[in-house]
């Protein structure tokens, strides 16, 4: 990392650059264009393609930009006769054997080998011959596979090597007979689409878009996705008020992520326009009975009038309201205010796995950005397991070690995938994870937590020796596992442990797209955790009004306490487990048909935008909420516009203190919350009391064993990945059909599992 | 078919003649692992200098100097460094390294521990082609006899240098023989050839410090040795040193491998004496001197040109020594046969890492395909021309100019044989427009 200045001269003119700088970037920023398919930001060099080509003073033969390191006084020419014509010449081979079906391929319209021809092809063909041919095939459910139209860049074997880590896509083949193929059967990996993503011809396509529209007629809509908590920027494709396809193409969204999606971002959406979705509000005019399909007017009336009885007749208090770490900031903050302001009530949550409130309140250090962690010198990783829940934190970590020398420990229950990029793995007990913070924080604990991880003590010492000798940015990451106390303590670490050299960071691992948004506006310090108020049900609590659902895990050993309430309202998008006892349903509208923001674990808040109007009769969360507060006399003033909602939010929000939609518009400057440093306190309690709970954890527990499968978390069908069919066939064992010609997509159906149909069979027999 | 060495004293081919060639015992007998011995008594510093001062060239194409190559590895690095022998001989019309393997194995072995010794290495590879899978019995036999006499392994000959030497075949492709291909190979990777730099000396076989020689390289070194880089030198010219193996083949009465000293005089009586002149007493048409890869030389550029037979005698006479593979051509042959023939085997053989050579070698040959079928257009000599300077120069690897040149050279140096094929379409033209 020098920054050293050093002069290169480009076609005449002389720039001052980094030393080490990339001649093909330093050539790009200063605007002399330089064509180039295989040169990938950040993936491993391939110099395969050879239209990066220029020439350079006192080297023998024209150099590929992409491979060269900028020195000083080097004197470089991007444009002449003798330039043109080998790339020219290069535009011609690639195009030689490629066939020329743009009218018929899911990519034409925005593939890069149309704008190189655009750019560099010749008016006529010289390729004469016949064109080589290699058949059509499927190399997953997902992942469409047209070989002739490929140019061999390997963007697809590299980003699922260095991306993925899956290594699952290779090419076959020798020479001009080289195809991008799988190790035999079906691709083996995440089904992440990213193959897919930067490709930049039409060999791999979508296979669930396959054939269904073109670029032109799809309008694009930069929004965030809604599976996780790294919050990834995505551009949705829709047609008609259906949204056809989620992509990170460059030319469409350049957010945090690039070009990368994950299974679920980029194949997950279909649920948006799934045929379950609630089309009607709806009332259960008495319990045990039937909903039936109502108005808005009714449905809010009916609402209004049982709220003030249970209010009337048991106090505000027997009122809950919960939110959804789901739903966008301007839905939760919604709810709060009705919790607050027309309720009166301190029952409110939201439907969060686990809170982060104990890790905020203590925060001694900034949230890291992905970016930062890609950058960090040392990453400290305890539970989780972000390749499958985070996923491009997983990426973001994979490169941080591969491309940019960073040290990674992992401290772990299970031997998760990143293990295999970390410097130290420590494979401790499971539950344990409190022991090795705990240790982490004070070495006086190091003998009590190696007993009890199953660790050696020195193991302990060696992870925080790294992270001590750390020069530049460690980055604390976590998951769900720890205790409240350990969040505590893990927040405090850096008021001990930062000098000037060395900054830490933190980046937790929350489950949910908007955890930290629900954690931020407040809605997560109420009297009651989500499960807790479950218990309540039917005794001090009466009435809930929920925003989504509640999950299994807070259903689990309580499956009944809904149906004890007085009443239950719930606004949602298919009926769940929670709406079987609900006294009122309102359709909300998804991610894909509302404006709003989420926060993600880095702390940055993103804007949701609206792709498609809502579907049928259902409307924002945000704006349900204002209706019902209307219904029972409260005006929120928020004048139908979520900007509205989001500058009161933002105003009443220390964190968000300022922030505007025209400041979040831009996903290439994503805008990070300020949550507040708090300064060091004395956790001698917090310390005594993780002591007396690890001292109670069991010595003789037996680790698992194993690495986990691919897939294990992200292919579960569970919430809205439930409504896509792929999901299911990918959890049932993604079994491979023999040679189809036709996506397997086409033959499952949810109930049923996998199906043929009889075309099917015939086309995969022909 | 003669082995044997003309014009000097035999140094490589010393024992390639003898009885049981391939025992340790016939190879100690003649001298054998006594530059080894000498060479473990040397520092390494003081054997990279004799190599230096020998002006040995890299035999498997590029001519590289030897010593200036092992120079290139760093001595301070804490990495292990690797030896490894080259011995993927795949280019049409080189056969030498092959009897130097077959017939003297302990001559290589010796000369792979030399330079192990010199350049502080523990391991060495040799990478033998696919189909030569014979000769990796001969070298495992050679290598186990080596073992139980202590010249590989710990202690070798009583001191204190370890060396192990292992044999490891490819599976038929002509990249590997491309020495950071061959690395990747070697690894268990897909054989394509990596970017450079970093080059092999600093970053090779698992990114560690190795020097790739070709088998005839490594087996001058211990000749080398015993008689020191001076001495060797001057058995050639002042740039290229010693002795150099040509592997004749084509139209000559006595095919071969023939160990010349460097600056051999001339090429005609190369021909025409030493290998006893064509077969059938036909005429000479054409030499391609250095493997397929080179310039095709036609017979004017060679009678009566004195060409001397050394690296800038041949770059002076248009062509290049590459590694050896001495291809006679009589008048019979049809240039424009040859070299579809040597067009198809390049596109066979490329690797498919980039563009111009995977794209551009299949376009060769689907053009070739056309005109011998009778299809040829008047312009298709060049399009094949414009083809091969679109390759040339701008592939990743030299296989591209492999491809290219003998292409070039053809139509320059024999534009009738290309004429004739284009001469129906020509004709047909010239019947349409007289109508």
């Amino acid at each position: 990392m020098s920054s050293e200045s050093i002069k290169v001269t480009i076609n005449g003119s002389d720039y001052q650059v980094e030393k080490g700088a990339r001649l093909i970037d330093v050539c790009r920023s200063n605007g002399h264009a330089v064509p180039s398919f295989c040169y990938y930001s950040d993936l491993a060099l391939q110099a395969s393609c050879r239209t990066c080509l220029v020439r350079i003073e006192k080297m023998p033969k024209l150099q590929t930009s992409c491979t060269i390191t900028c020195t000083d006084g080097m004197i470089v020419t991007t444009e002449s006769d003798e330039i043109e014509k080998a790339r020219r010449g290069m535009v011609e081979f690639l195009l030689a054997n490629h066939p020329l079906d743009c009218p018929v391929c899911d990519r034409g319209g925005e593939c890069e080998l149309q704008e190189m021809v655009f750019d560099w092809g010749g008016l006529e063909e010289r390729f004469r011959e016949r064109k080589n041919y290699a058949p059509e095939k499927y190399l997953s459910p997902v992942v469409a596979n047209d070989p002739q139209r490929c140019i061999l860049c390997k963007r697809c074997t590299r980003v699922c090597d260095e991306w993925m880590g899956e290594d699952a896509i290779e090419a076959g083949g020798r020479g001009v007979n080289t195809v991008i193929g799988t190790y035999g059967g079906w691709l083996n990996c995440s089904q992440c689409g990213n193959c897919i993503e930067v490709c930049p011809t039409g060999t791999l396509l979508d296979g669930t878009y396959r054939h269904q529209a073109r670029p032109w007629e799809l309008e694009q809509t930069i929004t965030t996705c809604t599976f996780c908590s790294d919050g990834c920027q995505m551009s949705l494709g829709s047609r008609g008020g259906e949204v056809m396809r989620a992509v990170a193409r460059d030319r469409y969204v350049n957010g945090i992520n690039g070009e990368f999606l994950c299974i679920k971002g980029r194949f997950a959406h279909p649920f948006v326009n799934h045929e379950e979705r609630l089309r009607t509000p709806m009332i259960r005019y008495r319990k045990g009975g039937k909903l039936i399909p109502a108005t808005w007017d009714q449905a809010l009336e009916f609402a209004a009038n049982k709220l003030r009885e249970t209010a009337d007749a048991h106090g505000a208090e027997a009122i809950g309201v919960v939110g959804s770490p789901r739903i966008t900031n301007e839905a939760n903050y919604a709810l709060l205010k009705f919790a607050n302001e027309v309720v009166g009530t301190s029952n409110y949550t939201a439907t969060d796995r686990f809170s982060l409130a104990p890790f905020f309140e203590s925060l001694g250090a900034g949230l890291a950005t992905h970016r930062d962690i890609r950058f960090a010198k040392t990453i400290v990783l305890v539970g989780g397991e972000p390749e499958e829940l985070q996923p491009l934190t997983g990426k973001q970590i994979r490169q941080a070690v591969r491309n940019g020398g960073a040290k990674l420990i992992v401290i772990n229950s299970r031997a998760i995938r990143l293990q295999q990029q970390a410097a130290q793995f420590i494979h401790i007990r499971p539950g344990a994870e409190d022991a090795a913070v705990l240790a982490l924080a004070d070495e006086r604990f190091d003998e009590l937590a190696a007993k009890k991880l199953g660790v050696d003590a020195s193991e302990l010492s060696t992870a925080r020796g790294t992270v001590l000798d750390t020069e530049g940015n460690c980055i604390i990451m976590f998951g769900g596992e720890l205790s409240p106390a350990a969040q505590s303590l893990l927040a405090q670490i850096p008021h001990a442990a930062s000098t000037d050299k060395r900054r830490f960071l933190f980046h937790p691992l929350p489950l949910y797209n908007n955890s930290v948004g629900a954690h931020d506006i407040g809605l997560m310090g109420g009297a009651h955790t989500a499960s807790s108020l479950l218990g309540a049900a039917g005794a001090e609590i009466r009435a809930l009004y929920v925003a989504g659902s509640f999950l299994p895990d807070h259903l689990r050993g309580q499956e009944e306490a809904l149906s004890k309430l007085d009443l239950l309202i719930v606004q949602e998008l298919f009926e769940t487990e929670t709406t079987r006892y609900a006294d009122v349903v309102l359709p909300a509208a998804s991610f894909a048909e509302t404006d709003g923001t989420f926060t993600n674990n880095d702390g940055l808040v993103q804007r949701v935008r609206a792709s498609i109007p809502p579907a049928h009769q259902s409307k924002p969360d945000w704006m349900i909420t204002a209706a019902l507060a209307q219904t029972l006399g409260m005006d929120f003033n928020f004048q139908m516009s979520a900007s509205t909602v989001f500058r009161e939010l933002a105003e009443r929000t220390t964190a968000y203190n300022g922030m505007r939609y025209p400041l979040l518009k831009d996903e290439t400057k994503p805008v990070q919350a300020k949550h507040a440093i708090a300064p060091r306190r004395d956790l001698a309690d917090e310390i005594e009391a993780l002591r007396l709970s690890i001292e109670s954890l069991d010595e003789t527990a037996e680790k698992i064993m194993g690495t986990p499968p691919v897939g294990h978390e992200l292919f579960k069908p569970g919430e809205l990945t439930g409504k896509v069919p792929q999901f299911h066939l990918l959890a049932a064992g993604n079994p491979k059909p023999p040679d189809v010609l036709i996506s397997p997509l086409y033959q499952i159906t949810i109930d049923a599992g996998l199906r043929r149909t009889d075309e099917a069979v015939a086309v995969a027999g022909d | 078919m003669f082995i044997g060495a003309l014009g000097c004293e035999p140094l490589q081919l010393a024992r390639v003649n003898l009885e049981n060639s391939t025992s340790l015992d016939v190879y100690r007998r003649n001298g054998g692992y006594e530059a080894l011995r000498k060479a473990l008594g040397m520092s390494p510093d003081d054997v990279i200098a004799e190599v230096k001062k020998s002006a040995l060239r890299g035999r498997g194409g590029a001519g590289f100097p030897t010593g200036m190559k092992w120079g290139f590895v760093p001595k301070d690095s804490p990495k292990p460094k690797y030896v490894v022998c080259n011995a993927d001989e795949s280019e049409p019309g080189s056969f030498k390294d092959r009897y130097l393997m077959e017939r003297d194995p302990h001559m290589l072995i010796e000369g792979m521990l030399i330079a192990a010794h010199a350049l502080g290495s523990k391991t060495c590879y040799i990478y033998t082609r696919g189909e030569y899978r014979y000769l990796i019995e001969i070298m495992d036999r050679a290598l186990v006899e080596a073992r139980n006499a202590n010249l590989v392994g710990e202690k070798i000959l009583g001191t204190d240098f370890a060396c192990e030497v292992h044999t490891h075949t490819g599976a038929g492709a002509y990249i590997c023989g491309e020495e950071t291909a061959l690395l990747n190979s070697l690894e268990g990777l897909r054989g394509h050839p990596r970017m450079k730099p970093p080059f092999p000396a600093v970053a090779g076989l698992y990114s560690c410090p190795t020097v790739v020689n070709n088998v005839e390289t490594l087996t001058a070194v211990p000749d080398i040795i015993k008689m020191g880089g001076e001495a060797y030198q001057k058995l050639g010219t002042e740039k290229s040193g010693g002795t150099k193996l040509w592997s004749v083949s084509g139209h000559v009465n006595r095919p071969g491998v023939y160990e010349l000293p460097m600056g051999y005089d001339d090429m005609e009586k190369f021909i025409m004496e030493d290998c006893q002149g064509i077969t059938k007493n036909r005429k000479l048409k054409a030499v391609i001197p250095g493997g397929s890869s080179v310039y095709i030389m036609p017979a004017s550029d060679i009678l009566g040109k004195d060409v001397k037979m050394d690296y800038e005698g041949l770059v002076a006479a248009g062509s290049m020594v590459g590694s050896g593979g001495f291809i006679v051509m009589d008048e019979t042959v049809d240039i424009f046969e040859s070299t579809k023939n040597l067009t198809e085997f390049y596109k066979h053989e490329s690797c498919g890492w980039c563009t111009p050579c995977r794209e551009g070698t299949d376009w060769l040959v689907k053009v070739f395909k056309r005109i011998a079928k009778g299809e040829g257009q008047p312009e298709d000599a060049q399009l094949l021309l414009d083809l091969c300077d679109n390759i040339e120069g701008k592939s990743f690897c030299p296989l591209g100019d492999a491809a290219a040149w003998p292409i070039q050279s053809a139509i320059k140096k024999f534009p009738e044989d290309f004429k004739r094929h284009l001469a129906p379409m020509v004709e047909a033209r010239e019947a349409i427009a007289a109508d």
